[in-house]
């Protein structure tokens, strides 16, 4: 069994509790326009190019076939068009300015990775979190992970943004621990303008989360221009509240189990957007202060939902 | 003398005084770089002479590195020797207590401690070692091998201050006189009676020239409290004459007095050859804590101010808790204060607390705490179960192996019963790869490949080994007739009772450090020449060769040495790289514990560059690694920077927790962490938590600087900026803007990942 993976990022210790190891899977159903990890989006591995760090060889010239690495006017170029991702050039760049972001791995190696931090999971309590990208577009792959790892004692968590088949989300809940879902906003039309695709599915989805026993932490990413208002805020917490009841009727304890978590929009992207050819729409947002950030934290905690802001 | 102007009848609380006492710090560390210029080294705790009193002059430190030091004018030493150069017992004590007697008095009225010391006794030494002793047979190899070989290296093993806190100078000096004379009895050869006697003519010296020190520092508080207008500076010098006074012949009785006669000891030993040792200062202080709580004449704000007076004057190496002989942790509530008092300072300290099955968790959780407070690389974290464990290993039983107690940048001893030459004997593996590399290449009967350099490798490496042997074997013959550790000595158990310098049988055990260095550069180089060359055919071995030659010159030989470096890394995790440099550790463990040295004396490995990674690289060419030559060499047991795209902690942790040596020595694991979360969002246990893994995993010793790392970036283009910003820079802590720019590149290269 083999998935697409981006990155496994070693001591993480902002995806769930503890120290865990967070593995990136390519491939999302949504286009958020700020995405921090915009080489996540496509399902199959890309090529960055890094112009930069280019020490002009001309190897990856010579090793292309398909007329995708070419110098244009002694410019040396990339056209992603022609590009079969066949990684030639990658591999005879040294310098890194062509990097493969995304490579088929089996599920051995990913679990022998995460496997190699266990020593940290015990002392903290933490463990392994799937993200992405969006983890739950490659279910097969992301359930035999989860249940390996859940057959190895770890903890394991998934970050989603719900806008997946319900049947795949609902797969996965006998292997996870704890979800982790992003709400972007409660108006369809402006999480359509925002995302690419509206939200009833996704709302959908975190209504059936609520029903089920696992932890959840929701979260916002607040951006300017999208959902860095109160009202806006105030809005995705007053349907968490509702989804807390929703826990708290089927028996649950929501209060303890269910909350919510405010992540502040940082511009550091700018980079891999270039990188992937990629329109960077979010190069002009500014970084909510320290202050606003509280007053939305507040807003939310007046619905009574425990938050937390970063 | 205070950084601070107090007025006639200001009362200061304990807070303010310790913030005066960290401005006068402060002021004392700005002219100290004014004037000496870098010093990459431990910060000590030394102040200047007097303007009209000192000369700067270019030297050697007790830790083998150049620097610049100040010395105090008009001090000449007497020679015994045609060189120049004073050697033996009689003639260092003898000198040293010159220098004692001529020392300019330091007394800060805000401080609870009198005393502050203004001179490198080192300084002094020139020729450094007698001439006449000839261990140029030695040169070859160690140069060959670029060894640190250790031969006239002074302290790096630990004293124990109870015997002092017993005894005080007088009952020091009675000690030495009732022992000079049962040797005058009995001793039956002549020579050897000599030589004793010379011994104790240089430790009598040397409490004369304590007391004196002493006594007119008692004198001059005396003085300066008939002129002194505020009240409670005047109580102050007061109970500074009269403590002083007493201790001058008396041991000490009070929990300040003990602060005092440790603050006269320490500064003293650091002056005479750096000693920087000094043990378990919260057991050792214990009996008098309790003494004086128990009368109701101390309170813990005062214990703390004590504390503090001394941290100030003295950067020693300080062990918190910890198990006794029997395995009960030692941790108590004197330990916190001890520590509180290093927070209320945030200048360099060197306290290492114990992190291990029995040890009290929450010592680990406010030690985590303090870092994300301060961010001044205070304290460290000793895995003391993984160094007992190992200590076992070289025939010790644990009763004996939990007496070893932190006293120097990456080390520990049995304060008073053990000589180890901790930190002073390095082999550099580089250069023993680059011998190996050179030897295959030249020689045309060898089809090179990896294999074939690796056991080159070896059979250089266990030369070097021999060789180091060899030259321990000669410090130990010889080095106490040249600099004896005199200081040390007064307060070991054996030296003043046998005659018989620590360096040459005084003490009871005898466990010489050899540490490997470059740990990262020579697995990386294996790795990338067995996948490029011998996997990949990517290079021919006659083109890597050429490239290493050329350093890397032009177009082709920078991206061969992008190449070279773009391999799977030591620390990126389970790769052969990091095969590799277990391998690299095992081979030189076994070959260090294959045989004691031909004296049979037996030695203990380690893995640890200390901050030598700079002159060790200037000596290595171009490595297959990808490092040009000259570059400094990797750090200790450390991958090197970048050695995985996520940087992270605990891939390194894993790495170094793989390749340690398990004697008992350490391979610390060196550490930086912006955490981008602070201590009050679950950064401390996220700490504590990677701390305790690492340990439990096998790790020994972590220096850990948990940063800003924006701050650090900005403190290196302009350090004036950031006067108070104290970094780990090895296994000591510094202030940022006290060390040389090449030296904070190291620094600043540790924080970037990539």
């Amino acid at each position: 069994m083999e998935g697409v993976v981006f990155s496994i990022q070693r001591f993480s210790i902002h995806d769930g509790p503890g120290i865990r190891t967070t593995v990136f899977l390519k491939g999302c159903s949504l286009r958020c326009f700020w995405c921090h990890n915009p080489e996540g989006m496509r399902p199959k591995p890309d090529i960055q190019f890094f112009p930069d760090r280019c020490i002009g060889c001309d190897e990856c010239i010579k090793a292309c076939q398909h007329g995708a690495a070419i110098k244009v006017d002694g410019v040396r170029v990339y056209d992603r068009e022609k590009c079969v991702v066949c990684g030639e050039c990658v591999d005879t760049c040294y310098a890194g300015a062509r990097v493969l972001t995304g490579k088929y791995m089996s599920v051995d190696d990913v679990v022998s990775e995460v496997l190699q931090d266990r020593a940290f999971y015990e002392t903290s309590n933490g463990g392994v979190t799937l993200s992405g990208g969006e983890p739950v577009l490659q279910p097969d792959f992301t359930y035999e992970l989860l249940s390996r790892c859940k057959a190895e004692g770890l903890h394991t968590a998934i970050e989603t943004c719900g806008n997946v088949r319900w049947e795949d989300e609902a797969r996965m809940m006998p292997v996870t621990d704890l979800i982790m879902m992003d709400i972007k906003h409660m108006d369809s039309a402006k999480h359509r303008w925002a995302t690419g695709a509206p939200n009833e599915r996704i709302l959908a989805a975190a209504r059936k989360f609520a029903a089920m026993e696992q932890p959840i932490i929701f979260r916002i990413p607040v951006i300017p221009t999208v959902n860095d208002t109160v009202e806006e805020v105030a809005a995705i917490a007053a349907f968490v509240r509702e989804l807390i009841e929703v826990r708290n009727q089927a028996g649950g304890d929501g209060e303890h189990t269910i909350s919510l978590e405010l992540l502040p929009f940082h511009r550091l992207a700018g980079d891999k957007y270039r990188s992937l050819d990629m329109d960077y729409r979010a190069r002009d947002l500014i970084t909510p202060t320290r202050e606003h950030m509280q007053a939305l934290t507040e807003a939310a905690r007046s619905f009574a939902v425990e938050t937390r802001s970063r | 003398m205070t950084g601070i102007s107090v007025t006639e009848f200001q009362e200061l609380s304990y807070q303010q005084r310790i913030e005066a006492l960290r401005a006068t710090k402060m002021r004392i560390t700005k002219e100290k770089q004014d004037i000496i210029g870098s010093m990459n080294h431990d910060d000590w705790g030394l102040i200047l002479p007097p303007a009209d009193r000192r000369e700067i002059v270019q030297t050697i430190s007790g830790s083998g590195m150049p620097i610049t030091d100040a010395l105090i004018a008009g001090f000449n030493v007497a020679s015994n020797h045609p060189s120049g150069g004073f050697f033996g017992p009689k003639a260092v004590g003898e000198n040293y207590r010159a220098l004692l007697e001529m020392h300019p008095i330091y007394i800060d009225p805000i401080s609870s401690l009198a005393g502050g010391y203004m001179a490198n006794f080192m300084s002094y030494r020139k020729p450094s070692w007698n001439p006449d002793l000839d261990f140029s047979f030695l040169h070859e190899d160690q140069k060959k091998y670029g060894l640190g070989s250790g031969i006239g290296a002074s302290q790096h093993f630990c004293h124990d201050l109870e015997i002092g806190f017993k005894l005080g100078w007088g009952g020091l000096l009675r000690k030495i006189h009732a022992y000079r004379e049962w040797h005058q009895t009995n001793e039956t050869d002549a020579k050897l009676l000599g030589q004793k006697m010379d011994f104790y003519a240089g430790l009598e010296a040397i409490v004369l020239g304590m007391q004196n020190w002493i006594m007119r520092t008692a004198d001059q508080a005396q003085a300066m409290c008939q002129a002194e207008r505020n009240p409670q500076l005047r109580e102050n010098l007061e109970a500074l004459a009269d403590i002083n006074h007493r201790l001058v012949t008396e041991p000490p009785s009070t929990f300040r007095e003990a602060c005092q006669w440790m603050n006269w000891y320490q500064m003293a030993a650091r002056m005479f050859n750096g000693n920087g040792a000094l043990g378990r200062m919260d057991v050792l202080l214990q009996p008098y804590y309790d003494r004086d709580m128990a009368l109701g004449i101390l309170d813990d704000d005062e214990a703390i101010f004590h504390s503090a007076c001394f941290l100030v004057r003295n950067t020693d190496y300080i062990q918190l808790g910890g198990p006794n002989a029997s395995g009960a942790d030692t941790t108590t509530h004197l330990s916190y204060l001890i520590l509180e008092a290093a927070h209320g300072l945030k200048i360099p300290a060197n306290i290492g607390i114990c992190v291990g099955d029995n040890s009290d968790p929450e010592l680990l959780r406010r030690g985590v705490e303090i870092m994300f407070e301060d961010k001044c690389g205070t304290p460290k974290f000793l895995g003391i179960d993984r160094t007992t464990e190992g200590f076992m290993k070289n025939g010790y039983p644990v009763e004996i192996a939990r007496l070893r107690a932190y006293s120097g940048c990456h080390w520990s001893a049995i304060p008073g019963r053990e000589y180890t030459l901790n930190d002073c004997v390095k082999i550099n593996f580089g250069k023993v790869f680059e011998v190996a590399f050179h030897e295959m290449m030249g020689d045309t009967q060898i089809a090179p490949s990896a294999a074939a350099l690796y056991r080159l490798y070896e059979s250089h490496l266990r030369l070097a080994v021999a060789a180091i042997a060899k030259g321990l074997d000669y410090h130990m013959e010889n080095f106490h007739q040249v600099f004896p550790e005199l200081f040390l000595d007064l307060l070991c158990y054996g030296p003043i009772e046998k005659g018989l310098d620590a360096s040459h049988g005084g003490v009871e055990f005898y466990n010489l450090c050899v540490d490997g260095s470059a740990l990262a550069t020579v697995a990386d180089s294996f790795a990338a020449l067995e996948q490029r060359i011998d996997k990949e055919h990517r290079l021919t071995w006659q083109q890597i060769a050429g490239h290493m030659a050329s350093n890397w010159a032009g177009p082709e030989g920078e991206r061969a040495r992008l190449m070279m470096k773009g391999i799977p890394r030591y620390g990126s995790g389970a790769s052969p790289a990091d095969s590799w440099a277990e391998k690299l550790s095992a081979v030189f463990t076994l070959l260090v514990k294959e045989k004691p040295t031909p004296a049979g004396f037996n030695m203990i490995p380690g893995l640890f560059s200390w901050a030598n990674t700079i002159p060790m690289g200037k000596e290595l060419g171009a490595t297959p690694n990808g490092r040009r030559a000259g570059e400094p060499i990797s750090h200790g047991a450390n991958p090197d920077p970048g050695y995985r795209k996520d940087g992270a902690p605990t891939a390194m942790a894993v790495a170094i927790a793989r390749v340690q040596s398990g004697y008992g020595n350490t391979a610390p694991m060196q550490m930086e962490l912006d955490p981008g979360i602070t201590k009050d969002e679950g950064g401390v246990e996220h700490v504590a938590d990677l701390i305790r893994a690492h340990f439990n995993l096998g790790g020994t010793q972590i220096n850990l600087n948990i940063m800003d790392a924006e701050q650090v970036l900005e403190a290196h283009k302009d350090p004036s900026k950031y006067p108070d910003l104290v970094v780990r820079v090895t296994g000591f802590s510094a202030y940022f803007a006290s060390l040389s720019p090449d030296f904070r590149q190291l620094v600043v290269d540790r924080i970037l990942t990539e």
